[in-house]
């Protein structure tokens, strides 16, 4: 604490105004990059070790401090764009946690608005010429501010859903089965969706028409030719994400169909959840405790079959397995195993071999109307992917397919908060709105379960006859045998 | 500390206006408002939001009643710590005023609030195939009315001019909260222009009309690398000095480049020391072409060692990408970074150059350099981390030395950035006494309570002990005897209070309209030769000389004013301003005030926003607020443009006075001396 007092702003100041004079003779020039006043040192395990930013590893002081003020992110940022207040943007948010590690400010409630109201949606550090990671900074602000997840809610779903994960299917069925009797206000009432940390869902269900009671990953475990028993080698491997899992096992499937027509046979890969959840909601060390998990049962079946690519069907998880070196950049034995998965990770969004694609069939086509892509935050901003699913889908449908003027704006869907702040993330999620209807689409994909549920709801309100559909689903369906696709 | 109180008693009040959840003081909002793109921080006690520009004059009228310190702010991204509340008060947030209300082509003006982000009225205009020239690199985010407060340049303003030459009307709220509408074809001073560039400390801008032009035919981008930053600048010199004027003529050196690229291959060849980004325009194909073919002779034998056209627009887009990310990309080699804005004459390039780079090395700092080049404005970026406080300082006594040597070099401190808070004290070192006393009298007239952006642009007491002004620099301007005379007689006159009656050749302002007992001052014997600077482009001309005279002169010289064929003197034509466009060439004005001091306003370079623009002041001053005895003109090299027939307005003198020509009169000539029947009326 007595050692950051020498870097103040008054010293700062003074050191500017009295140049000439010899007053900070007794400072050295080394810089206190571990200074740290967010959180107590004993609360470390529970914060990253350091960031993997674009320009090497950085401990979160140095990474805040990257941000020279330049601005230039302030126009990619949505809420900025729609408050016009500087604590409301992507460099008001960094600056503010800067302080907070510096001890200018004390009390990290103080920024309660600022980082509760950001999607993490990564514009800004696109927009970025220092790539500043201002999601990850952001997070770590909020790990301090909400108390690292302990709430109840908070931890009796990332505890079930990593302890027992069979018992969080039961009772999201549970919840699913009393919406289907006709009551799905006490589901939502019962707080059901509250426990199992997906109060989403609660939103989220009333968008999609139905829900499933058979989960993707009980479905694909029954299938006999998704097991690894007899292979010697597998092309892939499915990653059952949870959206795709637990609410659009459409999505799962058609994923699943998708693979085996263009990359030859793969396996299911019976993984955990990603730990995104657990991660967003402050708990770190649950989050790392998914993450091993799914290492570990990667490696069980690398030394089986040697490398293979590892397919997730939501970005927002594979962006954040993509990630999973970060998580462990203080453990010297699991960092290179988390580098090693994360390599292996693969979007389904950049999978798709676009030049094996056929046209596709007129029926299909015209089911599809006008198809036009939005950029999933965590797919363009979070993994660089947006020239792969374009390709795609322009090899598809040809001159269906047309551009979505400002396609990388978040919609506003961004995990819980769309639950969180409503407020905001419908405007979020207006603006994408009216970027659809400009171009009269009919079909908006998408790669992320949150964005097809959001703009799915914002659709259903404002626009019946358009439908998001996720990208694995719609080529799915345009590619499909039956539907006389698949040749090319 | 502050009084947080005088906030909290006018919260009903003020909320009354923009609306709950528009007054904000809490610590989150405070703090995320104490900062900006430069080094200077200081908490405001409020922040207000606006959410339509109707709502700012009636705010403002609180604030000055309550003696609050106020200033505006949109994107925040001001490199001079501008929008700093130095004082506290409150942050007049401005940014959610974003609409364009009006495009009119055929007019050729965009009608927009001030919160547009520059690049969307780019985006906006072009389907009707037009734009608006200034294009700060920053355009991505910053917006109109900052980019009014700091009278941005860009690429562009080589050809197009700067942000005050392509605003043609603003709506103002002063500093006491009246709004006023101005604009610079009005008859009288201009009050507009003057506007430009003051970074809020006159008034807050909450509409704009600004020029918008067609979208030229062709556009031809090139990039020519050099292996030594003297050969590019050479091929500088020579492009301009060939009477081309280039659309863009923009400069990098390799360590900006570098960044820039971030990584992507460098399309130009190793060793690659200096890049210059040359962009013409026009309508006409053929010429284009020609010219491109002169632009890379040009080059070429200045060693240019490769030298491209951009085949296609992506490949264009590209060299703008670089040269507009460089600044920005600076923040991959270190947290933080400071840009000075130096302005030289443009054939003191290679110099300013050197001496920037001696003193670089001198402080061992690592800088990427950044310049519009045919502007002669030199971006030095100069990255460190601000937690080192060692090396912060080094920075800004690097920063004050780069300054200094531009103003040796006969140039200004700030060309597009504004002075702000960190160049404060460089405006001792570029201004004397008398020039920094008028433009305080300019910011008493407009804001006798201090209360806009207070204690922003010019230098306050602690800034003279700061830093010794280094000995020799500002050279005055040489007079003749003849303009020696004027001065003294003036001089003399203010002594005894004699009314004068300023009179040139006699050409608008007849005999019979000169007020009784006011004595003539005729300046018809400040008729010298005009001093033209052939490399630079300018002329120093004094303002007894007829503008035919004068034309003569520089067309001996090859070279020529682009002013249609007026009658009268030079200083009748700017004291008159019957040819209100003479804002675009006119760079510095040698002025005597009433009281007989000499003023030197302005100076020899394209781009100057060091202090207030009171050249513009003077153009439709009528000979009340000072006797102009000389003028800097911009030359053109080529064919002189082809203008339309220009038809004198009949009555030049006829205007009323806005209260602020009556209270800028006051400030400027409190005895009514000078051409005291212009402003009969004013009550003593």
């Amino acid at each position: 604490m007595l050692q950051h007092k020498t870097y103040t702003d008054e010293t700062f100041d003074k050191g500017r105004k009295d140049m000439d004079s010899t007053v900070v003779t007794a400072v050295s020039s080394h810089i206190p990059s571990e200074t740290n006043e967010l959180y107590l040192h004993e609360q470390a395990q529970r914060h990253l070790h350091s960031l993997l930013t674009d320009l090497g590893e950085r401990g979160l002081y140095d990474a805040a401090a990257q941000c020279n003020r330049c601005g230039y992110c302030e126009t990619s940022c949505p809420t900025y764009m729609l408050t016009g207040r500087e604590p409301i943007s992507a460099r008001g948010r960094n600056q503010l946690v800067r302080l907070l590690v510096e001890g200018r400010a004390k009390d990290p409630s103080i920024a309660a608005e600022s980082l509760s109201t950001c999607l993490l949606c990564g514009a800004c550090s696109s927009a970025c010429y220092a790539k500043v990671p201002t999601p990850d900074i952001v997070l770590e602000g909020r790990r301090a501010l909400d108390g690292y997840g302990d709430n109840f809610f908070a931890r009796a779903a990332v505890k079930t859903l990593l302890d027992a994960p069979r018992l969080f299917a039961f009772w999201l069925k549970l919840g699913y089965l009393v919406k289907k009797t006709g009551l799905p206000r006490l589901a939502a009432k019962l707080g059901i969706y509250d426990f199992l940390g997906m109060p989403g869902l609660a939103e989220a269900e009333g968008a999609v028409g139905h829900v499933p009671l058979r989960f993707a990953a009980e479905i694909l475990r029954k299938d006999p030719a998704l097991h690894p028993q007899g292979r010697t080698s597998v092309n892939w491997a499915y990653f059952a994400a949870c959206g795709p899992n637990y609410l659009f096992t459409d999505v799962a499937l058609a994923t699943v169909r998708l693979l085996r027509r263009y990359s030859g046979e793969g396996i299911f890969i019976e993984n955990q959840c990603c730990g995104l959840l657990a991660h967003n909601y402050g708990r770190l060390e649950d989050a790392r405790e998914f993450a091993r998990r799914n290492i570990l049962r990667y490696e069980e079946l690398k030394a089986v079959f040697g490398d293979f690519p590892v397919i997730a069907d939501c970005s927002s998880c594979a962006a954040f397995m993509k990630s999973y070196e970060q998580l462990f950049t203080a453990d010297a034995d699991w960092r290179p195993r988390a580098a090693a998965f994360a390599a292996a990770v693969k979007d389904i969004l950049e999978f798709v071999p676009a030049d094996k694609l056929p046209h596709a069939a007129q029926a299909e086509l015209e089911k599809a109307g006008k198809v036009t892509y939005h950029d999933s935050c965590r797919a363009c901003h979070g993994q660089g992917i947006r020239q792969e699913p374009r390709t795609a889908l322009r090899r598809l449908a040809g001159k269906r397919y047309t551009e979505l003027p400002e396609s990388d704006w978040c919609c506003g869907g961004a995990g819980a908060f769309a639950f969180t702040q409503p407020e905001l993330s419908s405007r979020v999620l207006d603006r994408k709105l009216r970027n659809i209807a400009s171009v009269q689409a009919d079909t908006v994909v998408v790669g992320a379960t949150s964005c097809l549920i959001q703009i799915n709801h914002g659709l259903k309100a404002a626009f019946p006859s358009a439908r998001a559909v996720h990208y694995s689903s719609l080529l799915d369906e345009l590619t499909a045998p039956e539907a006389g696709g698949g040749h090319s | 500390m502050f009084k947080t109180d005088r906030i909290s008693a006018l919260k009903p009040e003020l909320e009354a206006i923009v609306g709950e959840g528009n007054v904000r003081t809490e610590e989150a909002e405070i703090l995320a408002y104490s900062y900006d793109a430069g080094m200077a921080k200081a908490r405001p006690e409020v922040v207000i939001a606006f959410t339509a520009p109707e709502q700012v004059a009636p705010v403002v009228k609180i604030l000055h009643k309550a003696g609050i310190p106020f200033l505006p702010r949109l994107a925040g991204t001001n490199l001079s710590g501008g929008t700093i509340p130095l004082k506290g008060g409150a942050i007049l947030n401005l940014s959610r005023l974003k609409k364009i209300r009006q495009i009119d082509t055929a007019a050729r003006l965009a009608l927009v609030e001030p919160g547009v982000v520059n690049l969307e009225l780019q985006k906006a205009l072009e389907p009707y195939g037009y734009f608006y020239a200034p294009d700060p690199a920053s355009q991505k985010v910053s917006t109109i009315g900052g980019n009014i407060g700091e009278n941005a340049g860009g690429p562009l303003c080589l050809k197009y001019g700067v942000t005050s030459d392509n605003v043609e009307k603003l709506e103002v709220v002063t500093p006491d909260g009246e709004v006023k509408t101005w604009s610079y074809r009005d008859p009288g001073p201009d009050l507009m222009s003057l506007l430009v560039g003051s970074e809020g400390t006159l008034g807050i801008v909450t509409h704009a009309w600004l020029k918008i032009l067609p979208i030229p035919r062709y556009i031809k981008t090139a990039s020519a690398s050099f292996n030594s930053m003297d050969d590019a600048m050479k091929a500088v010199t020579r492009v301009i000095g060939d009477g081309m004027v280039p659309r863009a003529l923009e400069a990098m050196d390799s360590v900006s480049l570098d960044a820039a690229l971030n990584g992507k291959e460098s399309p130009f060849p190793a060793g690659t020391e200096a890049v210059l980004i040359i962009e013409l325009d026009g309508s006409d194909a053929a010429k284009v072409t020609r010219e491109l073919d002169d632009v890379k002779k040009i080059c070429s034998s200045s060693g240019c060692a490769f030298f491209r056209v951009a085949a296609e627009e992506s490949e264009r887009d590209l060299l703008w990408q670089a040269r507009k990310g460089a600044y920005p990309a600076m923040a991959r080699l270190a947290p933080d970074v400071l840009v000075e804005d130096g302005v030289v004459p443009r054939p003191r390039l290679p110099e300013a150059l050197r001496q920037t780079r001696e003193i670089l090395s001198k402080y061992k700092l690592t800088a990427g350099l950044l310049f519009h080049a045919g502007d002669g404005n030199l971006h030095p970026n100069m990255v460190f981390d601000r937690r080192d406080i060692q090396e912060v300082k080094r920075v800004k006594k690097a920063g004050y030395e780069i300054l200094k040597s531009c103003i040796a070099l006969g140039g200004t401190i700030s060309g597009e950035h504004g002075i702000g808070v960190e160049k404060r004290v460089a405006m001792n070192w570029l201004y004397g006494r008398a020039e920094l006393d008028f433009f305080r009298r300019i910011k008493e007239a407009f804001d006798p309570a201090g209360l806009a952006n207070p204690d922003k642009i010019l230098p306050v007491a602690s800034d003279a002990r700061g830093e010794e002004p280094p000995a020799g620099l500002a050279e005055r301007a040489s007079l003749s005897p003849e303009a020696r005379n004027v001065v003294d007689e003036l001089r003399l006159r203010a002594r005894s209070g004699a009314p004068t009656a300023v009179t040139g050749l006699g050409t608008r302002l007849k005999a019979e309209r000169i007020m009784e007992g006011a004595k003539p001052l005729d300046l018809r014997a400040l008729r010298g030769r005009a001093a033209i600077d052939r490399e630079n482009l300018t002329a120093r001309v004094e303002a007894g000389v007829p503008l035919g005279e004068f034309r003569a002169q520089l067309k001996e010289a090859g070279l020529n004013v682009e002013l249609p064929d007026l009658k009268g003197s030079v200083g009748g034509l700017i004291a008159s301003k019957v040819f209100p466009g003479l804002r675009d060439v006119l760079l510095g004005l040698e002025v005597v005030t009433a009281d007989g001091e000499l003023l030197e306003l302005g100076g020899r370079t394209v781009k100057n926003v060091a202090g207030y623009d009171a050249v513009k002041l003077f153009c439709g001053s009528m000979g009340a607020y000072g006797v102009i005895i000389a003028a800097t003109f911009a030359l053109s090299a080529g064919a002189r443009r082809q203008h339309a027939a220009f038809e004198e307005p009949a009555a030049w003198d006829a205007f009323e006075p806005d209260t602020l020509h009556l209270r800028l009169k006051r400030a400027l000539d409190p005895g009514n001396l000078l051409n005291p029947w212009i402003y009969r009326g004013l009550a003593q």
